[in-house]
């Protein structure tokens, strides 16, 4: 509906609402396009959900591992502060990190944005990483260690390997998150138009009450397309991920 | 002893990245709510004068809204975890064959939660706005004459009915996880000894998804009470603050009203309150895993 829609006049959909367009013109779409700076937006969004995923695929498997083979006092207090965030809802301290990232001058900016995006993420990942290691035997490990192989080496081509269902769990769940990602990007981006996401964009620019139709369909069209690719893709894989990152929300 | 020390280096080089990030994107933050909680502040001013439990005291007593909104979402909660909980076991009902037909439903129930807020939000509105006022002149039809957004009670409809479509297909997938693990020969069993469809449904495969039902039930739950991003795109908290929900009423105070002491302190006590029922539902679901 919204598809078909995208491609008429405003006359149009009001007074021919179910029919299809007279004829499938793209100008609306070029026109949107220009007006809204999409190809700024979707690099910025492209840009921040490959920083936020990769930077989460570095830390959290290696902390995951090393917290789940670690039996120490310290390695369970900073698996508890890593942890942590997932008992408290966002909200409740989404207003002092606002003023934090700002008392820091990372207000309105991609790097402010990517660390929290990338922080916000990095519990669950932790959490579920942390879970699968158990599973995994031990064995391997020790024989990659007496055949001589250093710790780092040990764990970027025998551990790592290992990890891999979970991981792709992982990249799908943070993947989706910080490309449909509104509410941070907000908070911390807030109205500087060069750091935006689509999300955000579309939000601040259609949420008021002006009723410019003709250029907000394309756009949520243009905002959806890569979703649904990856969702094309990926999907049994989104389907797992979903569920397993759910049994603890 | 040189081998310890190499052992404490590589635990900091593997933990200490995670660590900082979560630190930094929450734990501090977190630490920061407490200590603005007990200030009268507005978020940009230098000076914040100390009044202790000041703001706790006026949200308890004196603050009609945040109980309004308390109320909408106790309201909301009983009304989502109902619909969406019974709408999607009938649609893993109906998809759990693995059937092409199957799997574009799966898809389109599932599409849902996978699109961005910001856009499903604009779509609703689109719909409601002029894809429902050209509907109702076409057709004449009442029902889309309705200022859906407008009053109210149908605004509460509409954020009910938004919520469930919107999230369907996660718990529809869940519950067909938990559909496929019940054994066919049992379902047979019934079937010989007589049992027609719905006595098999009630009597064989609903005690073996007890688990799935568990975990959705708690999981819209937590959902429920969470409730913000649909507001936000949504209603806004309107018509006259109708469809304001805790979460939604805490960002309001801190980024529109600018009163942030008296919004770490209304957080907070909806983290109390989220704590005390998270500990519930995991104490529930250890219940369930021991009967099963």
């Amino acid at each position: 509906m919204i598809f078909i829609n995208s491609f008429k006049p405003y006359n149009d959909m009001l007074q021919h609402f179910l029919s299809l367009p007279k004829q499938w013109s793209l100008d609306k779409y070029i026109e949107t396009w220009q007006i809204f700076h999409l190809s700024r937006l979707m690099g910025n969004t492209l840009f921040y959900t490959f920083c936020t995923v990769s930077l989460v695929l570095i830390m959290a498997p290696m902390a995951a591992y090393k917290l789940s083979r670690t039996k120490s006092t310290t390695s369970r207090v900073c698996f508890v502060l890593i942890i942590l965030p997932m008992m408290v809802p966002f909200q409740s301290y989404m207003i002092s990190l606002t003023r934090f990232i700002a008392g820091l001058h990372l207000s309105g900016t991609r790097i402010g944005y990517i660390l929290v995006s990338a922080g916000l993420c990095v519990p669950l990942a932790v959490f579920m990483i942390h879970g699968f290691v158990k599973g995994v035997p031990l064995e391997l490990e020790e024989s990659a260690r007496i055949d001589g192989a250093g710790r780092i080496r040990t764990y970027l081509q025998i551990v790592l390997p290992l990890l891999q269902p979970i991981i792709v769990t992982v990249i799908v769940l943070d993947t989706l998150a910080t490309w449909n990602d509104i509410i941070i990007n907000q908070l911390i981006v807030g109205g500087k138009s060069v750091a935006m996401n689509i999300q955000n964009a579309l939000y601040m620019r259609f949420s008021a009450q002006t009723a410019d139709w003709e250029h907000a369909l394309p756009g949520i069209v243009i905002s959806m397309i890569p979703s649904l690719i990856f969702f094309a893709f990926m999907q049994g894989k989104i389907i797992n991920g979903v569920t397993a990152g759910a049994v603890k929300g | 002893m040189n081998n310890n020390a190499s052992e404490k280096l590589i635990f900091g080089i593997f933990v200490l990245p995670s660590l900082a990030f979560v630190l930094f994107a929450t734990d501090i933050p977190f630490l920061l709510n407490l200590y603005y909680s007990v200030f009268d502040w507005n978020g940009i001013s230098k000076s914040m004068s100390f009044i202790g439990m000041g703001n706790f005291v006026k949200t308890f007593t004196d603050d009609a809204l945040f109980w309004q909104s308390v109320s909408f979402t106790l309201r909301f909660t009983l009304f989502y975890v109902v619909l969406v909980n019974i709408t999607s076991l009938m649609a893993a009902l109906a998809l759990q064959k693995g059937s092409t037909v199957s799997i574009l439903g799966r898809a389109f129930f599932y599409i849902p939660y996978i699109i961005s807020l910001t856009a499903i939000g604009l779509i609703w509105k689109f719909l409601l706005g002029p894809g429902f006022d050209a509907l109702y002149q076409l057709s004449g039809n009442e029902f889309f004459g309705i200022s859906w957004l407008g009053e109210p009670k149908y605004a509460f409809i509409i954020v009910v009915v938004m919520s469930v479509w919107q999230t369907l297909g996660f718990y529809m997938i869940n519950y067909i996880t938990g559909l496929i693990a019940v054994p066919t020969d049992l379902l047979e069993a019934a079937t010989i000894d007589g049992a027609n469809a719905i006595q098999r449904f009630f009597h064989v495969t609903l005690p073996m998804i007890m688990p799935a039902i568990s975990i959705c039930l708690l999981t819209s739950l937590t959902f429920a009470f969470k409730l913000f991003d649909i507001i936000l795109v949504f209603t806004k908290g309107g018509p006259a603050n109708s469809t304001v929900t805790v979460t939604y009423d805490i960002y309001k105070e801190a980024f529109i009203n600018s009163n942030y002491g008296l919004a770490t302190a209304k957080s907070l006590i909806f983290v109390a309150f989220v704590l005390i029922v998270t500990l519930f539902q995991t104490k529930l679901t250890k219940k369930q895993e021991v009967e099963i």
